[in-house]
């Protein structure tokens, strides 16, 4: 097996004085998409967000290629390894001042945010609107537009399809397996089931802050299925 | 008794006295509140009045009464970011630094006598208006980072540092505390006569040097509530920061003070 490009090392998390991560072990290969399943409440966004910085470990460890996340510049981690979150929040201003947020003068021209909206579903003409202004399916897919401007080598996706109509989150579910196929790394949250079992390629069932099944997307599944509800 | 002084007791005591009958009239039940108010009102400042007097006949009272208004503005700006440790200090540095600054300034340059009666009222308006904009600032920084994390959150998800992170709740946080003291300063002389120009008319100086130092002491103002501002919101800033490029405020709850 490749070494994984993103790799959870027994993490813990407690939260208000609750554990929300228990020793929670996780890799996500390059080229595949990998999803976290789970019922809410499970931790599924507290494991994106220790992936990237966003909170403190209790205990464990994240590695991005190898190297220890701490070791890194938390900038540069954070956009190698992009979160879009569950509920994005656009910053004041255009689509295009969204794309362009925190990266270098003249990194992201008109040229690279084309390319961005068009892959996150967006026509090109959503770079001058008021980011604020936007539907929420929208705001999903500028979010995912602005991860991508940041060129990651890994994309965590927190339910992203949920703001979506099925043709929209046909979209995304394309776009995984297309940037997957360009050999980035995807991990996602991910509540739809169907979705989940045709676009991803591992899955781990997370279940109260402890991972209970992984393996491919359909056995982990099916193992969720077979639990009592 | 002179003849004014029998007029303000007498006016200003049946004032409070209708005051107190129209509650009871109308059953609006504040007839003792507002005898319990006036007769404090009457004791503070009473008292005030005789501290004021040994006040002004030593410098080193003087001084000791400047730091005893220093320590009740930190100690009430404290209270408004009392989520943050050591909030009082905290305050205590961003209120004292700038207004101890240009009182100091304004007495090497002879704008005031260096005398208990020069220092103590200038004291008081530059230390009052620190507070006003320390308070506000801490206030809505503390506002920003509990009800708009998830923007700030954005903000590093996208790659920001920390600081770069927060530089907008601060920019907020200064605009919103230096509202009260950019509007004191256009009106003044039109809706308002402030007080200290109010004051020197009243002890006899001319209407054109109470002007003066009246001016004085606003422009002073526009620099110390600034620099307050920007130093208790700098001074959050730095408790709220971790390792990591990460925020942390301290525990939700309690976050900002009545
Ligand atoms: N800031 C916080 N303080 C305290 N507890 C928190 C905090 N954030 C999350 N939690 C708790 O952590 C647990 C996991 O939350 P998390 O958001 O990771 O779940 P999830 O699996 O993403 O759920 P969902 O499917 O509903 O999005 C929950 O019990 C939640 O209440
Ligand atoms: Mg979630």
């Amino acid at each position: 097996m490749t070494p994984a490009l993103l790799e959870l090392d027994e993490v813990s998390l407690s939260r208000g004085g609750r554990v929300v991560l228990d020793r929670v072990t996780l890799r996500v290969q390059a080229g595949q998409v990998t999803a976290i399943v789970g019922p809410s409440g499970a931790g599924k966004s507290s494991l994106l967000r220790c992936a990237v910085g966003l909170d403190r470990l209790d205990a464990g460890r994240v590695r991005v290629d190898g190297h220890d996340a701490l070791e890194l510049d938390p900038r540069v981690l954070r956009r190698r390894v992009a979160l879009v979150a569950q509920h994005p929040v656009m910053l004041p201003g255009t689509v295009a001042d969204n794309l362009a947020y925190a990266l270098p003068a003249g990194a992201v021209d008109g040229e690279a945010a084309r390319r961005s909206l068009e892959r996150a579903g967006l026509d090109v003409s959503f770079a001058s609107r008021v980011a604020g202004e936007l539907s929420g399916g929208e705001r999903a897919r500028v979010a995912v537009a602005r991860a991508l401007t940041r060129d990651p080598v890994a994309l965590l996706l927190d339910e992203p399809t949920a703001a979506l109509d099925p043709a929209r989150a046909a979209g995304v579910e394309a776009l995984m397996r297309e940037l997957a196929g360009l050999g980035l790394a995807v991990l996602v949250a991910s509540h739809d089931v169907a979705i989940v079992r045709r676009s991803a390629d591992a899955a781990v069932l997370l279940e109260a802050g402890r991972v209970t099944a992984s393996g491919t997307a359909a056995d982990v599944l099916d193992a969720w299925a077979g639990r009592p509800a | 008794m002179s003849q004014a002084a029998v007029g303000q007791v007498v006016v200003s005591v049946a004032l409070v006295l209708a005051a107190i009958a129209l509650s009871w009239r109308a059953r609006i039940g504040l007839e003792r509140e507002l005898a319990v108010v006036s007769i404090r009102a009457i004791v503070q400042l009473t008292a005030v009045g005789a501290v004021v007097t040994l006040v002004f006949q030593h410098v080193g009272l003087a001084a000791a009464f400047v730091l005893v208004m220093l320590g009740v503005a930190a100690w009430t700006s404290g209270r408004r970011i009392r989520a943050i440790p050591h909030g009082p200090l905290l305050a205590g540095a961003a209120i004292g630094l700038p207004a101890l600054l240009a009182l100091g300034l304004l007495l090497a340059a002879q704008a005031f006598p260096a005398t208990p009666r020069g220092i103590v009222p200038v004291a008081g308006i530059l230390i009052g208006g620190a507070m006003a904009a320390a308070s506000l600032t801490g206030r809505r920084l503390l506002e920003e980072l509990h009800d708009r994390l998830d923007e700030i959150e954005t903000r590093l998800l996208l790659g920001a540092s920390a600081r770069e992170a927060l530089a907008t709740p601060l920019r907020r946080a200064v605009t919103t505390a230096l509202v009260p003291a950019l509007d004191q300063t256009r009106i003044v002389g039109l809706v308002t006569l402030p007080g200290t120009f109010v004051g020197l008319v009243l002890g006899g100086a001319s209407p054109a040097t109470a002007a003066r130092i009246q001016l004085t002491v606003l422009l002073s103002l526009l620099f110390v509530e600034l620099t307050a501002s920007l130093l208790l919101a700098h001074l959050v800033s730095r408790v709220v920061i971790v390792a990591g490029e990460r925020i942390e405020v301290p525990q939700a709850q309690a976050r900002y003070g009545a």
